[in-house]
């Protein structure tokens, strides 16, 4: 009996996940915290940020720019500056307009090696 | 009582609105513009004398060495992917516990936007190197021709004073040399067998470290460093030592 409770419990829990995006209102299901190393170390995208204290949902970049697994757009070979300036990936927002330009500001995205060890808890 | 104005305290507006013909005028009279803060009420500028030639003013018509080497960095271009400093190390030997050239992080919490800034770091290459001077062996020398700082290994006793005389902190002890070792503009390893670039240069991604010929006035660092539209600037010019580092933005 109390097995099978557990099997339901953990079953809505699945779903509830697996839902996030639809979920209106909810935002902390999010991904996280994501560390690029590759074109270059690194890079840091943080949900925290574009989605509990920039309100975007996560169609902005789901439905289009980026899959819902992380570090999958480094294994592009076009995850560069260049495909960013012409609107791709980050690039579709960071263009001057929706959010601060992909040609300025390097040091906000790029947390560098430094940045990466401190993520990476060394 | 009125609080001193601290200029460290104040935000650099960045000379880029302020009037071109203005500039001028500083120049003229003998100041380049660095900054301006408060909205312009203060200005801060350097002799640019000081400020374009690398070295005191017998050498103002005139760099001294010819090729004179030099290195422009773009500082704002800087992320930190250390593709410089692994290329430095594979072309130099550099052991993983010392370096040539590092990138040093500063927080800059009030920045536009941007919590750090990153600011790469080698030998200056000084005209007047305090390192050279202490030195009691000369095994740390100024090249006559093109002025970069070498090591003569062979005689270097390991004292370490010109490692405290240096003010760029740009000197480490090779265990395995057993000699101070340093970054000699890649000299041995690049520039004497025909490359035109460092490493780092070389191998810098977001083309940050601009590398040439001071002595050639169509080289981009003769270009960069007497451009008048952006701010350049050495790091500790107190010390007095006429770095052939420049550094700038955009
Ligand atoms: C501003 C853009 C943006 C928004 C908004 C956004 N995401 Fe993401 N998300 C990303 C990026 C970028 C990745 C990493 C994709 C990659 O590396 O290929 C990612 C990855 C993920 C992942 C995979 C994490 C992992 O560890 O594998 C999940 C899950 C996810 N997002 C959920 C959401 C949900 C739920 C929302 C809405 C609440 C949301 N995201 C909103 C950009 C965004
Ligand atoms: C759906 C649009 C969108 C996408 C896609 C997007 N961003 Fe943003 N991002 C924003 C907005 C909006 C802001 C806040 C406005 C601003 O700062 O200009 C922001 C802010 C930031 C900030 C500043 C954070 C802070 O603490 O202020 C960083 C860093 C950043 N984004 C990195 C990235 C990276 C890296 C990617 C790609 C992996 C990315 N963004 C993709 C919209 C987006
Ligand atoms: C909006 C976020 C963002 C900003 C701003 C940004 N980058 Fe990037 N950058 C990325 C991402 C994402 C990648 C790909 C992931 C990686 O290499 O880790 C990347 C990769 C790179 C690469 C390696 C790939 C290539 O294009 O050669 C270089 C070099 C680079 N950036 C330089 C810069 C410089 C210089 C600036 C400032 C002028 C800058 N970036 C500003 C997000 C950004």
């Amino acid at each position: 009996m109390n097995k099978s409770i557990t099997v339901i419990i953990a079953a809505a829990l699945m779903s509830l996940a697996l839902a996030g995006p639809g979920l209106a209102g909810d935002n902390t299901n999010h991904g996280g915290d994501i560390v690029y190393t590759k074109p270059v170390k690194s890079v840091l995208f943080s949900h925290k940020v574009h989605v509990e204290q920039k309100g975007l949902t996560c169609d902005m970049c789901h439905a289009r720019s980026f899959e819902m697994e992380a570090l999958k757009a480094q294994e592009n070979p076009d995850f560069t500056m260049e495909s960013l300036y012409q609107g791709n990936y980050c690039g579709a927002c960071h263009n001057g307009t929706m959010a601060f330009a992909s040609n300025t500001r390097c040091a906000s995205c790029h947390t560098g090696v430094k940045g990466s060890t401190v993520a990476q808890g060394h | 009582m009125f609080d001193k104005i601290k200029l460290d305290n104040l935000k650099n507006e960045g000379v880029e609105n302020v009037p071109m013909k203005e500039r001028r005028e500083f120049l003229k009279m003998g100041f380049a513009l660095t900054g301006i803060f408060a909205g312009g009420t203060i200005f801060s500028a350097v002799s640019s004398i000081d400020r374009v030639f690398a070295s005191s003013e017998e050498f103002a018509s005139k760099y001294p060495y010819k090729p004179h080497y030099s290195m422009v960095i773009h500082q704002d271009r800087c992320i930190d992917c250390e593709r410089c400093v692994e290329a430095c190390a594979a072309t130099n030997h550099v052991p993983h516990e010392g370096y040539r050239t590092r990138i040093l992080q500063r927080d800059v919490p009030d920045a536009v936007g941007q919590k750090r800034e990153f600011i790469p770091v080698l030998c200056n290459q000084c005209n007047l190197p305090q390192c050279t001077r202490v030195c009691p062996t000369k095994a740390t020398y100024k090249d006559p021709q093109n002025g970069i700082v070498m090591m003569d290994i062979a005689k270097c006793i390991g004292c370490l004073t010109c490692q405290e005389g240096c003010p760029y902190n740009a000197r480490y002890f090779n265990e395995e040399k057993h000699a101070v070792d340093k970054c000699n503009f890649c000299f041995d390893t690049r520039l004497s067998k025909g490359e035109k670039l460092t490493g780092c240069a070389a191998a810098c991604p977001a083309q940050c470290r601009v590398f040439g010929d001071l002595s050639d006035q169509s080289s981009e660092v003769y270009r960069k460093v007497h451009q008048i539209e952006k701010a350049v600037w050495v790091l500790r010019p107190e010390a007095g030592t006429r770095p052939n580092v420049f550094y700038t933005k955009g």
